[in-house]
């Protein structure tokens, strides 16, 4: 059976270390000052003694029906034979059009290559290989989860079968592979 | 965010004024070459002046408007992969080869327009006699053809910078529908209005002094009252963020008060007391036309 990758995200577990935005420019070679995946912090809000805050891991949602990949004129942007958003960057002449057409903020252009950038799931370096993406492996908390949906017994299927999940903006229709447990995390 | 790790992306756009320029350039170009081909297929006496301003504006706007484009590209010189490898589904793609044919075209039309020009001043004619040379010989049917194909091809190039911006679903202001129209967006319409407005002041410029042009003037005026109405329903259907800051300043004095109500009110008292104001009048228009692409380049990226 085909495999549906997914990356759960347990927002209560995460403790804002950063460990995933350094594995990642590590794995990545990312250039100074851009990201392929960053965790800000939302808040703090309300007042003592009810101040809350929590981090928010953004990098692509790896939609199944993605804006970017309708837009792009060179077909650069595409799904590879996992259903992954990748960027082929041979094809892609930097028009940015990518870049404006993604509701998460998620491309950027690297500065060194002048091409369209972005998260990959760590796909053809480490999950082709039967590893898990830099930043699932290095998550400190156990925030990050990654799988195959397709497969019932993974630990993305389970945490999904029985947990509340949001996926970002999805009255957009882009059909995410990322999703969101807000469990334990006052928003 | 005060928060020291992990900020939020910045808030920078991936097009900025390059990209509204290009988009502006177009439109004149578009609007340039409708005005010199519509005058040269339907005007009884065809005002050469209009026909050869027209002429001139549309190449030379379209390649120095490519030549910008290409230069906000990431890698310029790999620009020809938009010619092989082609995303039928990508707006963009569709447009290389509106812009590609555009161009072609209006090289085509400049040449053939010019070309009994050049060869009357050789002999020493009189403009009279060059516009009976540009009639009268065999290559008037090729240069009337060309004149109607690239027309198509102006009005494809004018909508086509609306479609290129709202074929982006994912940004509310640049894929706003026209109300009551669902599947309709607006910025097509507009900038066709907008490009065509802009193209013509563009050429009026360039052929002052040299024919009656006073039904080109009541045309302008027209386009501009009816830009003015589509801007106002523009304004009522988007959310009002668009319209603050300096986003909001470059709307209401850019857009609306310097390009459209100042030239409006200009062009009427002009018509009315046979003043000649052309020069202001169309100048104002083209700065009109360019603030409007950056504001709606600039303000669709910062607010959404």
């Amino acid at each position: 059976m085909a495999k549906e990758y997914a990356m759960v995200i347990q927002l209560a577990k995460c403790i804002g270390c950063q460990a995933c935005t350094v594995a990642c420019k590590q794995q990545n070679k990312v250039p100074e000052g851009q990201y392929r995946t960053q965790s800000p912090a939302i808040g703090p809000t309300g007042t003592y003694p009810n101040v809350h805050m929590y981090f928010e891991k953004e990098a692509c949602q790896m939609c199944k029906s993605a804006p970017c990949v309708r837009v792009c004129p060179t077909k650069a942007s595409h799904y590879n034979e996992a259903g992954l958003v990748l960027i082929d960057a041979d094809k892609c002449v930097g028009c940015k059009y990518c870049i404006t057409a993604c509701p998460y903020k998620a491309r950027f252009l690297n500065k060194e290559t002048g091409v369209a950038d972005k998260c990959t799931f760590c796909y053809e370096t480490r999950v082709a290989k039967g590893e898990k993406p830099a930043c699932v492996s290095t998550c400190v908390g156990g925030a990050l989860h990654f799988g195959d949906l397709n497969d019932a017994g993974s630990e993305v299927a389970k945490l999904l079968a029985k947990a509340k999940k949001e996926v970002r903006k999805p009255e957009l229709g882009t059909k995410p592979s990322v999703y969101y447990l807000y469990e334990g995390v006052v928003r | 965010m005060d928060i020291t790790w992990g900020a939020a992306p910045g808030a920078e756009v991936a097009w900025g004024g390059m990209i509204a320029i290009y988009l502006f350039l177009a439109g004149i170009a578009g609007g340039a070459f409708l005005t010199s081909a519509l005058t040269d297929l339907l005007h009884k006496n065809r005002p050469l002046k209009v026909i050869t301003a027209g002429a001139y504006i549309a190449p030379v706007s379209i390649i120095i408007g490519l030549g910008l484009l290409i230069l906000d590209l990431g890698r310029p010189f790999s620009f020809w992969k938009l010619l092989f490898n082609v995303n039928f589904g990508s707006v963009m793609a569709i447009g290389v080869f509106i812009i590609s044919g555009f161009t072609f075209l209006s090289l085509i039309y400049a040449f053939l327009v010019y070309q009994p020009a050049f060869a009357a001043n050789k002999l020493g004619l009189t403009t009279a006699a060059m516009e009976t040379a540009a009639t009268g010989s065999g290559k008037g049917v090729l240069r009337k053809a060309t004149a109607g194909l690239g027309a198509v091809f102006a009005l494809g190039l004018t909508t086509y910078t609306g479609f290129l911006l709202s074929a982006v679903y994912t940004n509310n202001l640049w894929s706003t529908p026209f109300p009551g129209l669902p599947g309709i967006p607006f910025l097509p319409i507009l900038f066709l209005v907008s490009g065509v407005s802009a193209g013509l002041a563009a050429t009026l410029l360039g052929s002052r002094n040299c024919h009656d042009l006073k039904p080109y003037k009541i045309l302008d005026i027209v386009l501009l009252a009816l830009e003015l109405v589509l801007l106002l329903i523009f304004y009522a259907s988007v959310q009002s963020v668009y319209f603050s800051g300096s986003t909001g300043a470059l709307f209401w004095l850019g857009v609306l008060a310097v390009g459209l109500a100042l030239p409006l009110v200009m062009g009427v008292y002009g018509l009315r007391t046979g003043k000649d104001l052309l020069i202001p009048v169309c100048t104002l228009v083209v700065i009109g036309g360019l603030c409007l692409r950056i504001f709606v380049v600039y303000a669709g990226q910062l607010f959404n």
